[in-house]
């Protein structure tokens, strides 16, 4: 059995800056397999979140292909990406991660109403969610209620509302405290361990690193190390 | 349903910018029903005058008459007329007529005019010309040759309650006969017009003069309604079809064009109310995205589609548009319901001028009721038409780069 998630083939992206190509993501080659906890890191403009743009369908290669689940995302119109971000993977970003004007668990059903989910199994699901992340008690709560770890916990559970076949999170731990990263690390690696959801994280933060399973380095655009850990910590 | 939800919340994101555009929407919605109410009672009080003083819903002629009013076309058997037009249910009253064209002489001058002769009895029911006079009285039984005459009229001829005037007119043999007649009464309509043109006099004097003793020119009908006047008129029409029958509407045609112009301008003052206002509508939106250019790309990123995305901003700019509407109707309505017992006097700026268009210097607004489907239609269509420059605006973004910014 097949179990690919990603699969990217040279894939570039170049931005003309002063009419002079600047390769962002330069012909890179990555490989994702299901139940992955991988970790995207380098330094500041290494091209990491703009290869999770290019891998979560936000943004397209200039080069190459990527294929998600065995489709080929770079052929696919502007709509049909929309929905099949929708349909197949889950986003976590850095800041600014939750519409302000919901409640916590209003923004967690709002991806599961744009995949037609019907209210019942939206409440059931909502509620196992909350649970799993740990704000069973933060349901009816505003972003603006929250502290920065809980806004990205139901950040964490809206992703995983519409059930992706990945999660990409574009430095999820970058504006937490060390408590905070922690909580959040850990209830991403429950759902690693226990759920088999694949996560690719770009990440600065050690935290994360240490607790990724696989961990690519990007520098200049190009993947120059790709390391699986064996033993990791609990 | 959550997209429902968004948009409400997302209007009171910045209050007071939200409720500018509302209150904008209310006074422009205020202002359009206003003008509306004032149209519609400015006609109501028109038609009313042209109706009750001057040509009743409907008179009966004979076919040719009022091509040259001539003396020798009256209704012929009108005794069995009146009969059949009293069985008629519809009909409330009715009242003869002698018309002639005729000339006005008095020391100061001439002026052509028209001749009515009525009969008093009659006339109190089908016409309120007895409650138009402001000097003088009516006809009194026992003095001969009295003589109505319009204030306008009056003035132009310096004459007064008491003066002695000649009228002149062709009797049914084409001779020029004249009689004088004294004024008992002046009376005042709504327009002008008609006041210098009408004088009244007995029917039976005014017979005498065209020497077609106890017939009738014209028969006025008061209908029960204003709007039976048509199917009266169509049920008159098979009965009597040698002879002309007119309502209102054709008797005053410019009346009732002038009710349609009206109708239509005051959906043109609504719509450049409302297009005025669609500016500010388009200019708070446009704000309102650009301040959530980095949310809308993480939607977008999330999987929110652009028909989504569209009906959002749609919703919202309809909430805002909406908004100003019961705050606008009800705060016209207070000041309608007001002013439709008080009156709006307009005496100030130019009596004259409006009893010259017919129409009286008070003014009774009525609220336009009949007019607030099509002003809520209007309201939409600002809220759609505003929505869409913001809206393709938004859709143009591309999540990568909104969600940079």
């Amino acid at each position: 059995m097949d179990n690919t998630v990603i699969d990217a083939h040279n894939i570039s992206k170049i931005y003309n800056k002063d009419n002079i190509p600047v390769y962002a993501v330069n012909n890179v080659h990555l490989h994702v397999e299901k139940g992955e906890f991988t970790a995207l890191v380098g330094p500041s403009g290494s091209g990491k979140t703009t290869l999770l743009n290019l891998i979560g369908g936000l943004d397209l290669p200039d080069e190459g292909n990527i294929t998600i689940n065995g489709k080929d995302i770079t052929q696919m119109s502007p709509s049909e990406l929309i929905d099949f971000r929708l349909k197949n993977i889950g986003f976590v970003f850095q800041s600014f991660n939750l519409i302000p004007v919901l409640t916590a668990k209003e923004n967690v059903e709002f991806i599961m109403q744009l995949q037609g989910i019907e209210l019942k199994k939206r409440e059931q699901r909502i509620y196992a969610l909350f649970e799993q992340i740990g704000l069973s008690d933060k349901l009816d709560s505003r972003p603006s209620q929250l502290s920065g770890g809980q806004q990205q916990r139901v950040a964490v559970a809206r992703a995983l509302a519409s059930k992706p076949k990945f999660i990409l999170a574009d430095e999820p731990t970058a504006n937490l405290d060390t408590q905070s990263a922690n909580n959040l690390l850990d209830i991403m690696y429950k759902l690693n361990q226990e759920e088999h959801m694949t996560f690719l994280f770009s990440t600065h933060d050690q935290r994360v690193i240490d607790r990724a399973k696989r961990v690519i380095t990007l520098v200049d655009g190009r993947i120059v190390s790709d390391t699986a850990k064996q033993n990791l910590p609990a | 349903m959550m997209i429902l939800i968004m948009a409400w919340r997302n209007i009171w994101r910045n209050k007071s910018r939200s409720m500018v555009i509302i209150l904008s929407v209310a006074l422009g919605l205020f202002a359009g029903i206003m003008v509306q109410a004032l149209y519609k009672g400015m006609m109501r009080d028109r038609i009313k005058s042209l109706i009750y003083t001057e040509v009743g819903h409907i008179q009966i002629h004979e076919k040719e008459f009022k091509k040259d009013f001539e003396p020798s076309l009256y209704l012929q058997h009108l005794p069995s007329l009146i009969q059949q037009i009293k069985r008629i249910p519809q009909v409330k009253a009715f009242a003869t007529r002698s018309i002639a064209q005729g000339m006005l002489a008095s020391t100061t001058g001439s002026s052509g005019i028209q001749m009515n002769g009525i009969n008093p009895e009659q006339e109190n029911v089908v016409s309120s010309l007895k409650n138009k006079l402001i000097a003088g009285s009516s006809f009194q039984s026992q003095k001969k040759n009295q003589l109505l005459i319009g204030k306008k009229l009056a003035k132009k001829m310096k004459l007064d309650v008491g003066n002695k005037i000649v009228l002149t007119c062709s009797d049914q043999e084409g001779n020029m006969v004249s009689s004088a007649f004294k004024i008992a009464g002046i009376f005042q309509s709504t327009n002008s017009m008609w006041d210098e043109r009408n004088v009244f006099i007995l029917q039976s004097n005014l017979n005498d003069m065209l020497g077609i003793p106890g017939e009738s020119h014209e028969i006025v009908l008061l209908l029960h309604q204003d709007e039976l006047a048509t199917p009266t008129q169509q049920i008159l029409q098979k009965q009597f079809k040698n002879l002309a029958i007119e309502t209102w509407k054709e008797l005053s045609p410019e009346t009732d064009l002038m009710v349609s112009a009206v109708d239509i301008t005051s959906y043109i003052i609504m719509g450049i109310i409302l297009f005025a206002l669609a500016f500010g509508i388009i200019n708070t939106m446009l704000m309102a995205i650009l301040e959530r250019t980095r949310e809308i790309g993480m939607m977008m990123a999330l999987g929110m589609n652009k028909v989504k995305l569209f009906f959002l901003v749609l919703l919202e700019t309809t909430f805002l548009t909406i908004g100003g509407v019961p705050i606008g109707y009800s705060s016209a309505w207070l000041l309608n319901t007001y002013l439709h017992k008080s009156g709006l006097n307009w005496k100030s700026m130019g009596e004259e001028m409006m009893r010259s268009f017919g129409f009286s210097s008070t003014i009774y607004p009525e609220f336009p009721t009949d007019k607030i489907a099509g002003t809520i239609t209007f309201v939409l269509i600002t809220a759609f038409i505003s929505c869409l420059y913001p809206a393709i605006k938004a859709l143009q973004l591309q999540p990568v780069e909104a969600l940079r910014k």
